[in-house]
């Protein structure tokens, strides 16, 4: 069936809005052809007003199209068969204030029928997962922006769906839980799912996105997989350790013998890095706080539901009985770059949440067919994934060559620190980590 | 069933944390013992107890309607507005259970909340009957008529033979020429039919007037009868009370001396009766003849009333139940009016605005609160309009509930009459079944059909 190709396809979907009249006012998507092919994530991009929402309500069938249609997992989502297969997240909770989290994770659990075995182990298990265990009784309705987001996303995981449809998932979050949930993502997507993603931080988007579309006034700009658009070909960047002046002379005159222009100049951290580096060392000191924690230690809790005497508490969270995944580093890479904080401290096989939660056997058309080696997760990351983030890379061998054959053996110099070469259209802190 | 539920919960939730809801329970807390405290009456127990309950079950039932209209109302309405709504329809949920669910929800919160206040009526009425002190006849009284269910049977004027008569002294007027110039037939009728009413109904001095009940079968030997009535007085007493002279009993057969033969041992009573209120005596059972027929007779005497008396509404009543039973019945009747508001509620707000909304509702309430009322002015509209009104008002009429006259349970608790479960079954069938049910669907239809996200541009 050819409707089956893509988790989402559209065919020439339009949405005009009329005014109170019934004139057409307002064409917010106009014949859009979408097609998102399945284990994908895509990254759905626009200004302000350019139709991203209005389609995503139009997949989900909060809105009914002008014209044209969508099919979503093969049908439309107003059928239980295809919305029990969907995870959504929209662009503001909209979660009930008077409902502890706990309970609101409870009332949507009962919305898919799930046992009440199942939702109470998934309950505690996104509870920990997204860092408000300890507020898992409080009212949402007293939680932050942010807090409330992450209840919003473990709601919709609830469900181990196949289809993520996030609308701006990480507005209003710290840079430790955007970054929790990017790696999050790039999980659920190694284990076979299928992401829709709708962001206005580009920097988030590129970080994880296979393929993005841009959309303007209704319309699809351009269309892509990120590399091949963000790749410039014709520039360089070179990222060393320390160099001594005249190291640096002879690379400017190398670099000169090729006529073309060349900046050198001292890398900034990140700031999303240094903050990390600071909450990750409060943590460590157990200082006390009202609001969501940050473990990053999000599989120890699922480990201990996870362990082998008890298979049946991890096929209820995955909803299917498959073999747990063999035990390796699931923490998450952000996490590797710190410091090692006593809390960040595991158990070889204390398994992550996120493995638990998108684990899933890849039968899938287009999954790739192998679960990641858990002995060499960068590996694993490179050939699953073509468009694999950098960090996942051990790059310092390569960079040192490149570096070598350009300078001529002074790279070898610089004994201290690493040497290493990059594209300018890779992320920094990634090369770093 | 597990997603209705599930939505049911949530409405309840959503229900108890509201400030209606909280303004609701408080008030009904603090009002029913105060009302059990200062209930007056007649100064008698019975009174006291008429009352309180009259009073307590009225507002009971009328603060609950009207927190069903709100919770129904906005729990439907504030999900649509702050996108709740949207994490629910998007999971694998029909939108219809979705609609059921919220009903649910409304009518369970206001199943427990009805209990609650009910169970706090009766046992305040039971407490007021325990701890008054009241003198051994007023506390038989009380029993008798109040914690009781008695099954009523009326009177009624033979309304076709009057019609004929009406019309033939309406034709003869005409042949005569009697008939003033200008007035229309419909008028004269209506003013014939008045007059005769008053005329069949009236007692002059000096003569009598006889009611006759069949099918009386009374379950216990040992409880009276009771016969019920109001007069009314042409002219009026200075002091407001006629005499009454009444004998109830099998008066059909007669020895050569004029003794009463039949088994039934009749009764005579003899008493002075305020006008325009309705009072009640009570006779033994033995009253009725073993066919189950009684007759009641009103004999205006001479010399002591000088006016023509009016009896008006004689019914006699009779012990056919437990007054906890059919206090439980009272109950079932004003939950059958939750369940048809909550009904409206849901259906309006699928497609309407709170405010909007919410004005739609309270009219059904009040039209419902005055339905036969607004029935019985209608019918006697004339030409074209009553037409008109036939096709375009009165179906709408039917649509709503009627919560007055005999569709009001509070009057049958104050009279001590019973609630029939035939007439309990009716009311569901009619109000909870049919026409709640029809508005349900009709909103489950608009909320199917509905764009959740559509914005106003």
């Amino acid at each position: 069936m050819v409707a089956e190709q893509h988790a989402i396809e559209t065919f020439s979907l339009t949405k005009v809005f009329p005014d109170w009249w019934g004139r057409a006012k307002v064409v917010a998507v106009d014949d859009l052809n979408l097609k998102i092919r399945y284990n994908e994530i895509y990254g759905f991009l626009g200004p302000n007003g350019s139709g991203k929402t209005t389609t995503l309500k139009m997949l989900l069938n909060l809105l009914h199209p002008t014209r044209g249609y969508a099919l979503v997992l093969g049908g439309s989502t107003a059928d239980p068969a295809v919305s029990r297969r969907i995870g959504y997240l929209p662009e503001e909770s909209y979660l009930y204030p008077y409902l502890s989290a706990r309970e609101t994770l409870d009332f949507y659990g009962r919305l898919f029928n799930l046992p009440a075995r199942v939702r109470e182990s998934r309950i505690e298990a996104l509870l920990e997962m997204v860092g408000l265990m300890g507020m898992a009784n409080r009212h949402v309705g007293t939680f932050s922006k942010g807090m409330a987001r992450r209840i919003g996303l473990a709601q919709a995981l609830i469900n181990d769906p196949e289809l993520l449809i996030l609308d701006e998932p990480t507005s209003g979050m710290d840079p430790i839980g955007t970054r929790q949930i990017k790696d999050l993502l790039l999980h659920l997507a190694r284990r076979g799912k299928t992401i829709l993603l709708c962001s206005h931080l580009l920097a988030d988007v590129e970080d994880v996105c296979d393929r993005i579309g841009i959309l303007y006034g209704g319309r699809m700009q351009v269309e892509g997989a990120v590399d091949s658009l963000l790749q410039q070909s014709d520039r360089c960047q070179i990222l060393s350790g320390p160099l001594s002046p005249q190291t640096l002379d002879r690379i400017r005159q190398i670099i000169a013998e090729e006529q073309t222009d060349c900046d050198i100049s001292t890398p900034m951290e990140r700031l999303e890095q240094y903050f990390i580096q600071i909450v990750t060392r409060a943590q460590a000191e157990a200082r006390p706080t009202s609001g969501a924690v940050n473990t990053m230690k999000i599989g120890g809790f699922l480990a201990e539901e996870a362990a082998p005497p008890e298979p049946g508490v991890l096929d209820t969270l995955v909803g299917k009985s498959i073999e747990p995944a063999a035990g390796g580093d699931v923490e998450l890479e952000s996490v590797q770059a710190e410091p090692a904080p006593p809390a960040a401290t595991e158990e070889p096989e204390d398994r992550g949440l996120l493995d638990d939660l998108t684990r899933r056997a890849a039968t899938l058309p287009t999954t790739e067919s192998e679960p990641p080696s858990p002995q060499e997760p960068g590996e694993e990351e490179m050939t699953e994934r073509p468009t694999a983030r950098p960090e996942d890379q051990p790059v310092e061998t390569v960079r040192q060559d490149i570096l070598e054959a350009l300078t001529g053996g002074a790279g070898s110099q610089a004994a201290d620190g690493t040497t290493e070469m990059a594209r300018p259209d890779e992320p920094e802190e990634d090369e770093r980590a | 069933m597990h997603r209705v539920w599930a939505v049911a919960r949530n409405t309840i939730s959503q229900g108890i944390r509201m400030r209606v809801a909280a303004v609701v329970i408080v008030l009904l807390l603090v009002l029913l013992p105060l009302m059990g405290l200062t209930a007056v009456g007649d100064r008698t127990l019975l009174g006291r107890l008429q009352t309180f309950v009259s009073y307590g079950l009225s507002l009971t039932s009328l603060l609950l309607c009207l927190l069903t209209v709100f919770v129904a109302v906005y729990t439907v309405t504030h999900d649509i507005k702050r996108h709740h709504i949207f994490l629910v329809v998007c999971k694998p949920i029909r939108r219809y259970e979705i609609v059921l669910g919220k009903l649910l929800g409304v009518v369970a919160l206001n199943a427990m909340l009805l209990a609650a206040f009910g169970a706090i009526i009766y046992g305040l009425a039971w407490v007021m009957f325990y701890t008054a002190n009241a003198p051994p006849p007023q506390a038989r009284q009380a029993r008798q008529e109040f914690f009781t269910a008695r099954v009523r049977l009326d009177t009624k004027i033979d309304m076709d033979r009057l019609q004929t008569q009406i019309l033939q002294e309406y034709n003869r007027l005409k042949f005569e020429g009697r008939i003033p110039e200008g007035m229309t037939r419909q008028r004269a009728l209506g003013i014939l039919r008045s007059e005769a009413l008053n005329i069949a109904k009236s007692v002059p001095p000096g003569y009598a007037k006889e009611w006759t009940f069949q099918n009386v079968r009374v379950s216990d030997p040992n409880t009276p009868l009771f016969v019920r009535y109001k007069l009314r007085a042409l002219p009026s007493p200075v002091d407001d009370q006629v005499f009454s002279q009444w004998r109830v009993g099998d008066f059909r057969t007669r020895d050569a001396a004029g003794r009463l033969t039949g088994a039934a041992v009749p009764r005579y009573v003899a008493r002075r009766d305020p006008l325009r209120t309705f009072v009640e005596l009570s006779v033994p059972s033995s009253a009725v003849a073993d066919d189950g027929y009684v007759a009641v007779a009103y004999f205006n005497d001479p010399s002591r009333n000088a006016c023509t008396v009016i009896p008006e509404e004689v019914q006699l009543l009779y012990r056919s139940g437990t007054f906890t039973g059919n206090f439980l019945r009272a109950l079932l009747m004003i939950f059958s009016r939750l369940v048809f508001l909550a009904a409206v509620g849901v259906c309006v707000s699928t497609w309407l605005s709170f405010p909007v909304a919410i004005l739609i509702c309270m009219a059904a309430f009040v039209t419902g609160t005055i339905n036969g009322f607004i029935v019985e002015s209608l019918d006697l509209l004339e030409g074209p309009l009553s037409l008109l009104y036939t096709f375009t008002i009165k179906p709408l009429l039917w649509l709503l509930p009627k919560f007055d006259g005999d569709y009001n349970p509070t009057r049958f608790i104050v009279e001590g009459r019973a609630i029939g479960w035939g007439f309990l079954g009716q009311v569901y069938l009619t109000t909870g079944l049919i026409k709640a049910g029809l508005l349900v669907l009709l909103g489950v239809l608009i909320f199917h059909q509905r764009e959740l996200a559509k914005t106003a541009v």
